[in-house]
């Protein structure tokens, strides 16, 4: 009785659909009606093939645990252009970052990338390290140059919060 | 020496933007018997209609040619005009330079002066032959017929009937209420069908200027507006409604079961029964291909109904009875029929007992249906675990019905919504769709009430449906949103069948010449401007049976069209069109092609004594005459003629339109 995907004989798991649902404190994503601005706007689509519409279809389906155990949620770069403009407020954002909680409680591996971005919060207080960018016109310009004032490292408080906020993950 | 005024309109740039409207008006003012040529704007704007007007006064015009929009659009606007200057409005005539001219041949501004001077010469010719007319006033009926009781005829025999119009409601079923008698709630406010229906059956039935005629059909028409004859045919009930007091007694001794169609023969009633648990009139009707003693025409046979009826109101001798009435307007609201879904073998409709139709739902889910209300498979009797409602169920398919039935798509949100409530949380609910269309007030709301509830919305619909040994349904839908083949196993599907035209539609056509369009119902007489109207005068078109309609779209249209009956009669009189067509009795040779062509029946061959010899010679009965001039045409001696556009007026036009011009 009811769905299957007959791609790979998966069942939709309606206990784990609940469990996102929980952790989410909203029911808002099932309102999505597919009209896939999401997608259209996607920065994830252009650079990974992040087809967010697709993913809040398959969490209301039930797919949850396929989804869970996928690269495909750890694409998100959380620009939150979704967040702001879907008409239902129903934000596939907060279902992708519920997934990949999910993910995580299951101890799938976190890609790499993700965990370097950690210790450089650690380290520096920032996602992103600084870097030095060429221009349209070959200069090649940083902070110093562009005469910005520089950025204090963490203070050891800090770092003490962000590693307990960690370790109670 | 009075003469012609000429007047080319720019319709702002729709024609001057094509049309070199001052060459036209140059050319105009050239032409023999020209008095005037003026060109301006907006010719229908006042400062337009005035100008012709002061010029009919000033220089004394008898003819005025309007080169303009489409006759369709404004020639009753400026016959009016040129009425108030005192010039006899068919002395008029409307050059069509808009939809003939400027809109055909916007790429070729040259040839569309050209062509636009060459209409005006035409109208010019024209103008010169055209004779005053005037318009002729008949008296009226202040009654009115409404064929359909559903909820449209309703609606518009209540309004008509408070207007003080009497109205007589002829309905074919035993009961009125039509369709939404046999729904349980409403979208989009879930308010009962029976709660807001049956006190509007119980007022028109109670109107003092309603007469309700159940079980009748309209079997002949004759006469035009203001003033038709029709023939209605009761069937006979064989319970005599003045004496029945709808106690049931006889349906409870009744010995033979059948169908009962009121429940989509999803259960069963007796051959005497009362047609529902709501009926208006609440009066039992014998059915006489299943009752023994009908059946039979044995008086020895059976009878425990006769034994039983305290009232004494069973009447075995009934017979079919005629009335004439006399009724100024008709409104149509016959409605319309639910599409036959086992016509799309695809889906099972008739062969898997679990797949059912929107309207079969809608008696299984309803408390006075065949389940007391409760949502159970009909193989199994047992509550669905999970419902598949697929939508655009011969509808939105060019094999059956192009359109969109506009209700489908409502009523499967309904269902749903109704399954989520009565079966509770664990019963999986999908809606397999092409589009999701709610565009009504309300409705994209409902939509989203839907969503809340749970239920699942897959984009796309399935190919077809297979049924498993234990009875489970399953089938296979390509999911747009995700991009997948998916499988779903229900064991109940509804199929969302669309709105069809009925086989009454098809009578309607006969009997009251109300045109069709290419989807089968009813036309309207314009599609925006005049959508109540039938294509014959003093015929109006309410619910359903002008196209598929919800139910708030089908009550709106029904006070409409019963507004237009009253703007129609309530002054008693009516003014009728003199452009009719008329016979030379010495050309006549009685040979009755006229007559054979008439789509109106408006030509009546009366006999005449010549020197001794009688001949039979056609007559056109002005009042039905439409001045088609289908006869005019036919008529192998030229002795029928369209006043208005009599031969010499239109070979006028061929002449100017042949002539070598030097333009």
């Amino acid at each position: 009785m009811g769905l299957t995907d007959l791609m790979s004989m998966a069942k939709p798991n309606l206990e784990s659909r609940e469990k996102i649902l929980r952790k989410l404190r909203s029911r808002d994503p099932i309102n999505c009606f597919q009209c896939m601005k999401c997608t259209s706007g996607c920065t994830a689509l252009k650079l990974l093939e992040l087809e967010p519409h697709e993913i809040e279809k398959l969490v209301n389906f039930g797919f949850v645990d396929e989804l869970a155990a996928s690269d495909i949620i750890w694409t998100c770069v959380t620009c939150l252009k979704c967040v702001q403009r879907c008409p239902q407020k129903a934000s596939p954002y907060h279902v992708i970052m519920a997934l990949r909680n999910l993910s995580v409680e299951r101890e799938a591996k976190v890609p790499e990338a993700l965990m370097k971005a950690v210790s450089q919060i650690l380290e520096t207080g920032l996602a992103e390290s600084y870097q030095k960018v060429t221009t349209r016109k070959m200069e090649t310009c940083d902070r110093e140059s562009l005469k910005l004032p520089k950025i204090s490292a963490p203070t050891e408080s800090f770092q003490a919060i962000f590693m307990k906020a960690l370790e109670e993950r | 020496m009075p003469g012609i005024g000429v007047y080319v309109c720019h319709c702002g740039l729709n024609i001057a933007g094509v049309v070199d409207v001052e060459k036209v008006t140059e050319y105009a003012a050239k032409l023999p018997d020209v008095a005037v040529a003026r060109h301006y704007t907006y010719m229908c704007s006042d400062p337009g209609q005035r100008m012709i007007q002061e010029d009919i006064k000033a220089q004394k015009l008898d003819r005025v040619v309007i080169a303009t929009c489409s006759p369709r659009m404004h020639e009753e606007t400026f016959r009016k005009a040129v009425a108030e200057a005192g010039l006899n409005p068919y002395l008029l005539e409307i050059v069509n330079l808009r939809e003939h001219v400027s809109w055909a041949h916007s790429h070729e501004r040259k040839k569309a002066t050209k062509k636009a001077m060459d209409l005006v010469k035409m109208g010019v010719a024209r103008a010169k032959l055209l004779e005053p007319l005037e318009k002729r006033k008949v008296k009226v009926e202040r009654n009115v017929l409404v064929v359909g009781g559903g909820i449209a005829g309703m609606q518009s025999a209540l309004d008509l009937a408070n207007a003080g119009f009497k109205v007589y409601l002829v309905e074919k079923s035993p009961s009125i209420g039509g369709r939404m008698a046999q729904l349980d709630k409403t979208f989009p406010t879930l308010d009962c069908s029976a709660c807001i229906l049956t006190p509007k059956m119980v007022d028109v039935a109670k109107h003092p200027n309603v007469t309700l005629l159940t079980n009748s059909e309209v079997t002949g028409v004759s006469g035009f507006v203001g003033n038709y004859e029709v023939t209605v045919t009761r069937r006979p009930r064989y319970v005599e409604e003045a004496k029945c007091v709808g106690c049931e007694l006889c349906t409870q001794v009744c010995p033979v079961k059948v169908a009962d169609k009121f429940n989509e023969n999803l259960g069963q009633t007796r051959a005497i029964c009362i047609y529902s648990s709501h009926a208006v009139p609440k009066v039992a009707i014998i059915d006489p291909k299943n009752c023994l003693r009908l059946k039979t025409k044995k008086k020895e046979v059976c009878g425990k109904c006769l034994q039983a009826c305290e009232a004494e109101a069973i009447n075995f001798e009934q017979k079919p009875e005629t009335l004439k009435l006399k009724v100024g307007g008709v409104i149509i609201a016959v409605g319309s029929e639910v599409f036959d879904a086992s016509k799309m073998p695809e889906f099972g409709y008739g062969r898997f007992k679990n797949v059912i139709s929107n309207i079969e739902f809608e008696r299984i889910s309803d408390a006075s249906g065949p389940t007391s209300g409760k949502i159970v498979s009909p193989l199994t009797g047992q509550a669905p675990k999970t419902i598949a409602f697929i939508q655009c169920v011969g509808s939105r398919d060019k094999r059956f019905h192009e359109y969109c039935c506009r209700v489908g798509c409502m009523v499967a949100l309904k269902q749903a919504i109704l399954a989520r409530e009565k079966i509770g949380e664990d019963v999986r609910i999908y809606v397999c769709y092409i589009d999701l269309r709610s565009f009504g007030k309300g409705y994209e709301e409902f939509y989203r009430r839907a969503r809340d509830l749970d239920i699942d919305f897959v984009d796309g619909v399935p190919s077809e449906i297979h049924c498993a040994q234990d009875g489970t349904l399953y089938f296979d839908v390509f999911e747009k949103g995700t991009n997948k083949l998916i499988e779903i196993r229900a064991d109940l599907v509804v199929l969302a069948n669309g709105l069809v035209p009925s086989g009454d539609v098809t009578r309607v056509n006969e009997l009251f010449h109300a045109s069709r369009s290419a989807d089968g119902f009813l036309l309207e007489a314009h599609p925006k401007l005049r959508p109540l109207e039938s294509s014959t005068a003093g015929i109006f078109l309410a619910g359903a049976c002008q196209g598929p309609k919800d139910i708030p779209d089908t009550v709106a249209q029904a006070s409409g069209a019963a507004a237009k009956i009253v703007d129609l009669l309530s002054s008693g009189e009516i003014e009728l069109e003199p452009l009719k067509a008329f016979v030379d009795k010495d050309l006549c040779s009685g040979c009755r092609v006229c007559e054979s062509v008439c789509p109106f029946l408006a030509i009546e061959m009366k006999p005449e004594v010549v020197d001794g010899e009688e001949r039979l010679r056609a007559e056109v009965i002005e009042a039905l005459c439409q001045g088609c001039g289908a006869c005019c045409v036919a008529c192998p001696t030229g002795a029928v003629r369209a006043k208005h556009f009599t031969d010499e007026q239109v070979l006028a036009q061929v002449e100017a339109a042949c002539a070598v011009g030097e333009n």
